[in-house]
């Protein structure tokens, strides 16, 4: 059904990037930093250079092989910053309720308010450009709304009959959180998760059209973007198959947190009690 | 209604403070001045005596304890500081963007609400058609692209190759120069609506009470109808009011791109020269026009469906 | 290449001299862009230094000189005429006395001093500062302790003796639009701000922030029948690819091209009948820190610049938009000389001199760099994997311009990358190697060299322009051996312009910057 037609295809896409970027070293023809030779510098598609050079001279297919690497770091570690983030005030803040609620809360509308893309430029800039600044960056700017989630989830789970029960039997608040309510909001944070990873290669990207993305000697899809957007006109393949991957990849991840969305919808299982 | 409004504004003002502060802090640490932004172009760099003099007048020098005290009595007397970079108050500044920023998002937002509603709408009455997958993955692309390319492309394709458009600038009142950067910067909240709007009225569709009603033999019935409408809104407009704050923050690039003069490329601009008064002050009004757009957006809410309470 | 660039500029002159042997039409708009950043700072020119601000500047301001692109030198602009005393101290400007300000009223020596003095306010920072205070009595000025410059007199109402503290010629310094001549009275008010008023050849109409400025024809300009053009609008274009879809949309009359642009618009047959080329006085280059170890071993620093292959990056990634530096100075510098040749490219010899040094093996440095696409993390990008191949690895550390800016002064970097300016005044740029010029101005590699100093008090002190010149070469060559930099290129500024804008000036100083009274349109173009 078409259900699961958005999880097939987006967990084939997003498998192939990552196996793109695993096996990068092996499937690239040339090292993406060093192999730079000026003399065949923005050369169209051929049989050679499979997606062509770019303006150093350097071999696109395997930039764009290596930059899976990053785009994909840059996408797991990130989310993973913000879910780590988002469950730990949200969780809390649904359970202990209080001033504890309220600060969380605070806090939430507080990074809702405030524009990410400028808040992560201003960290870039107080860090310095890099690839820890820039996971750092995205990690802290976006994990409001699995912390708004977890918050909800946790409302309305502590109110259960296992949880109660695991009170009277004395386990400490930690323990109850992380083993019963935690496993149980899973599915929505994963969605979200797998959503945020191709807002963070987005945003990498912007990041780098204005100026404060990743730099060398890594390649990134985002910098082979924007470096690339002069030459749109004379030399389009530069910005094409890195513009492609960004698509595919980003794509990917949000069939595959759809198809995710639609298994796990609460609404339609009935398991765990 | 009137003390829910009055209760959020109250609510509002512990959020701006702790922006502010936030935002103070932030900017106290980063690296580089306004006075070493003016020689970044290593043309006339700027001597010695004149960087000295340039710390002192902006008050740079001053210990940070210091500065934010200042600071944070001057916006207590809603005095948003004097521009390193115009040596104009800030307010003027951020007023003169204004009209622009205004006219950019609400463009991009008609535009994605015109189109992506009714699209969402569409592809949720009919799921698993071949009009609800091609409108979902059409929603979904239009999440997955850089907005600097699909803004690149839109300028290549409409007004170089087609000359229906002009390329960049402002116009200054006509509307022609408005529509290639709204729909470059209303493709994603396009996206989003459309299937918010449709997991909405899907779930409502869902719903209990409607299948219970349909299996007990009852049609449509008009009141049935409006229950779907009226909870699809609701999760809609939130949907919308949560964008618009997103699109003003996403703006940044279509307004570079474009030579649109908006707040957003003044807010990159101050980041990247260090007018910390210019920085501090945008984000300020940014975020006051999303939590006023959200408020609005939830009184809307609240007389749409005045089941829903707000505490 | 030095021919190249002879022909270039020939051919640049005879463009615009062809140009100026037909007759002017009066009336059109001249559709300008600004191509550095996406606004200008205010309508206070005299509060900014950078190119971008000159843009609206020349339409509405004027200064005492102004910049003659064609001679290469700053003439006399709101001054007819000048005298100079025999110790060549004392200048007395004889005014204009049909110069008149946007609001009808005449200009006199008061608007002069006012605006000059008003440079040096301790309170603000003026970046002119540093160019006024040659005059005498500025510096007290500056400190609060006087609140007139003593050396700048009114003689009367259009006469202007300045006295200098040292023997410079002032030209240099009084051309630049940060030092426009403003109304005195006007220019203390609030609205001042908002709606400048200037000397210059068009009045001030609206500006929109961040978007343009428009301004049109001052019907009382000094110079007879200019400004030719009836309007101009300043379009404020950061976006290489922007002004790109613009230009060939015809929707503005100029276009400053980055290097990509350069080889399409020369490949057009169109397009490439309308690229003014012009070499500026900006020199690209790596700054070497002599205090890191490495560097500060005369070996190390020749090898690197033997180890580039400086003319392929320049061919291939600059696509030519650029001339091979040989050294500090210039192709247009009057002390450059011509006979120099660059370092070659030679990487066997970086080796042999890097193990003479003691680094047989090669060492890591830290090079700092801006994501500039013409003197920037691309250039670097291209440099690495020869350095790699004599052993010398880099460790890039980007950052942004104000960043840069900050390091370089401070001596807190390794190595950088930057874009400095090298003139238009050759003394005045090899100053900065100067052992006295503190690393905060310009001396950023901490360069000494006591012959090189001497040959600079020596071309400081004298009057003779021959034996001045002739020290500033050997100082250049000193440079050139001592390397304290690697020495990259010489920028190449490509302006595209539109069939129908005429008058256009090859200035070397900054090419966007133009005199806007002397270019006209033709009918043939679209804006009315």
């Amino acid at each position: 059904m078409k259900f699961r037609t958005n999880l097939v295809i987006g967990a084939v896409l997003f498998a192939g990037v990552v196996i793109a970027g695993i096996f990068a070293p092996w499937l690239a023809h040339t090292d993406p930093v060093m192999d730079a030779n000026l003399m065949y510098a923005e050369e169209a598609p051929g049989s050679e250079f499979w997606f062509g050079t770019d303006a150093q001279g350097r071999d696109i297919y395997s930039r764009v092989l290596y930059g899976a690497r990053i785009s994909l770091t840059v996408g797991i570690v990130s989310q993973l910053i913000n879910t780590v983030i988002g469950v730990c005030l949200g969780l809390s803040a649904g359970y202990w309720g209080g001033w504890w609620d309220d600060v969380v809360n605070g806090l939430t509308n507080m990074m809702l308010a405030i524009p990410s893309l400028i808040f992560a430029l201003a960290i870039m800039a107080i860090l310095n450009p890099g690839l820890t600044s820039l996971l750092i960056a995205l990690g802290l700017t976006n994990w409001s709304f699995t912390c708004r989630l977890a918050r909800a989830s946790a409302l309305s789970l502590k109110s259960q009959g296992y949880v109660q029960a695991a009170k009277v039997l004395g386990y400490g608040d930690i323990r109850i959180m992380l083993t019963q309510l935690l496993p149980n909001m899973l599915g929505p944070i994963i969605v979200i998760g797998t959503l945020g990873m191709g807002g963070a290669v987005l945003a990498e990207a912007a990041l780098s059209f204005l100026g404060l993305g990743i730099r060398p000697p890594y390649p990134s899809w985002g910098s082979m973007l924007s470096d690339a957007r002069d030459q749109i006109t004379t030399a389009p393949w530069i910005s094409i198959f890195p513009g492609l991957a960004i698509f595919v990849t980003v794509l990917g991840l949000n069939l595959l947190g759809d198809g995710l969305r639609d298994i796990l919808d609460p609404q339609a299982r009935t398991r765990r009690a | 209604m009137l003390s829910f409004i009055v209760r959020r504004l109250l609510q509002s003002l512990p959020i701006i403070l702790a922006v502010a502060a936030l935002i103070f802090v932030m900017f106290s640490v980063i690296p580089g001045t306004f006075a070493s932004s003016m020689s970044d172009d290593g043309r006339s760099v700027l001597d010695a005596e004149v960087m000295a003099r340039m710390n002192k007048e902006f008050g740079l020098d001053d210990p940070v304890y210091v500065r934010f005290g200042k600071y944070v009595s001057q916006l207590a007397t809603f005095d948003l500081g004097t521009s390193f970079r115009t040596r104009q108050p800030v307010a003027h500044v951020i007023a003169d963007r204004l009209w622009p920023t205004a006219q950019l998002a609400f463009a991009s937002m008609l535009f994605a609400i015109l189109i992506g509603v009714p699209l969402g709408f569409v592809a949720a009455l009919r799921p698993g058609s071949w009009i609800d997958t091609i409108s979902m993955i059409g929603a979904v692309s239009g999440l997955s692209l850089p907005k600097f390319w699909l803004g690149l492309l839109l300028m290549y394709l409409f007004a170089l190759m087609l000359g229906w458009l002009p390329s960049f600038g402002y116009g200054g009142g006509d509307l022609r120069y408005l529509i290639l950067p709204s729909i470059a910067l209303g493709v994603a909240p396009l996206a989003l609506l459309a299937r918010t709007t449709r997991a909405a009225v899907l779930d409502i569709m869902n719903a209990d009470f409607v299948r219970t009603a349909r299996s007990k033999g009852m049609s449509e019935s008009k009141v049935v109808r409006w229950h779907l409408t009226r909870n699809a809104l609701v999760i809609i407009l939130t949907t919308i009011g949560l964008q618009f704050g997103t699109v003003i923050g996403q703006a940044v690039v279509i307004e570079k791109l474009f030579s649109w003069p908006g707040l957003g490329s003044l807010l990159v601009d101050s980041v990247t020269l260090r007018d910390i008064p210019v920085v501090q002050g945008s984000i300020l009004v940014i975020v006051l026009l999303f939590l006023l757009i959200n408020m609005l957006v939830d009184v809307l809410c609240a007389i749409i469906d005045p089941r829903i309470k707000y505490t | 290449m030095l021919k190249k660039f002879v022909i270039t500029t020939a051919l640049a002159l005879t463009l615009s001299a062809g140009a100026y042997a037909e007759t002017p039409r009066k009336g059109g708009t001249i559709r300008f862009t600004a191509p550095y950043g996406s606004s200008f700072a205010n309508l206070d020119i005299h509060t900014s230094n950078r190119a971008q601000d000159e843009i609206w500047a020349k339409a509405i301001h004027r200064s005492l000189y102004k910049w003659d692109a064609n001679a290469n030198k700053a003439v006399l602009d709101l001054a007819k005429e000048v005298k100079v005393s025999d110790d060549g101290l004392v200048y007395t400007y004889k005014l204009r006395d049909d110069a008149y300000f946007h609001n009808g009223r005449k200009m006199t020596a008061d608007d002069v001093i006012w605006s000059l003095t008003r440079q040096m306010d301790g309170a603000k920072a003026y970046p002119g500062a540093r160019y006024v205070r040659i005059i005498k009595g500025a510096i007290e000025v500056e400190k609060g302790q006087a609140k007139e410059i003593s050396g700048l007199k009114k003689i009367d109402d259009s006469t202007v003796e300045m006295t200098l503290t040292e023997k410079v010629d002032p030209s240099f310094n009084l051309y630049q639009p940060m030092l426009s001549i403003y109304p005195a009275d006007e220019a203390s008010k609030d609205t001042f701000a908002t709606k400048p008023i200037g000397l210059g050849p068009f009045k001030f109409v609206e500006y929109v922030p961040g978007s343009r400025l428009v301004a049109e024809r001052w019907e009382k300009f000094y110079e007879p029948g200019k400004p030719y053009a009836d309007r101009i609008t300043i379009s404020i274009m950061g976006e290489a690819a922007a002004r790109d879809v613009a230009f060939r949309n015809k929707e503005i009359d100029v276009s400053i091209l980055g290097p990509t642009q350069y080889v399409a618009y020369k490949a057009d047959s169109e397009l490439s009948k309308g690229l003014l080329e012009v070499a500026e006085v900006y020199t690209r280059v790596m700054g070497l820190n002599s205090n890191f170890k490495p560097f500060s071993d005369k070996r190390v620093r020749q090898a690197i610049n033997y180890a580039i292959d400086a003319d392929l990056i320049i061919k291939r990634l600059v696509k030519d938009k650029a001339y091979r530096a040989t050294s500090w100075l210039p192709i247009s510098s009057p002390a450059y000389d011509k006979d120099m040749k660059p370092y070659p490219y030679d990487p066997e010899k970086a080796k042999q001199l890097l193990a003479e040094a003691g680094y047989p093996d090669g060492f890591e440095f830290e090079w700092t760099a801006t994501s500039n696409e013409s003197w920037g993390i691309p250039i670097v990008e291209a440099v690495i994997p020869m350095l790699e191949k004599v052993g010398v690895k880099v460790k890039i550390k980007p950052v942004e311009g104000t960043v840069l800016s900050e390091v370089a002064r401070s001596g807190n970097y390794q190595a950088f990358i930057w874009s400095l300016t090298s003139g238009p005044d050759p003394l005045t740029s090899l100053k900065c190697f100067h052992s006295a010029t503190p690393q905060s101005a310009c001396n950023y590699t901490l360069f000494k060299n006591p012959e090189f100093d001497k040959l600079i008090d020596e071309a400081a002190a004298t009057d003779d322009q021959a034996k001045k010149l002739e020290n500033l070469k050997k100082a250049n060559a000193i440079l050139r051996e001592e390397v304290p930099m690697w020495w990259f290129n010489y920028n190449k500024a490509v302006m595209a312009h539109q069939p129908w804008l005429k008058g256009l000036q090859p200035n070397a100083t900054e090419l966007a910057v133009q005199n806007y009274e002397d270019i006209w349109v033709e009918a043939s173009s679209p804006a009315k």
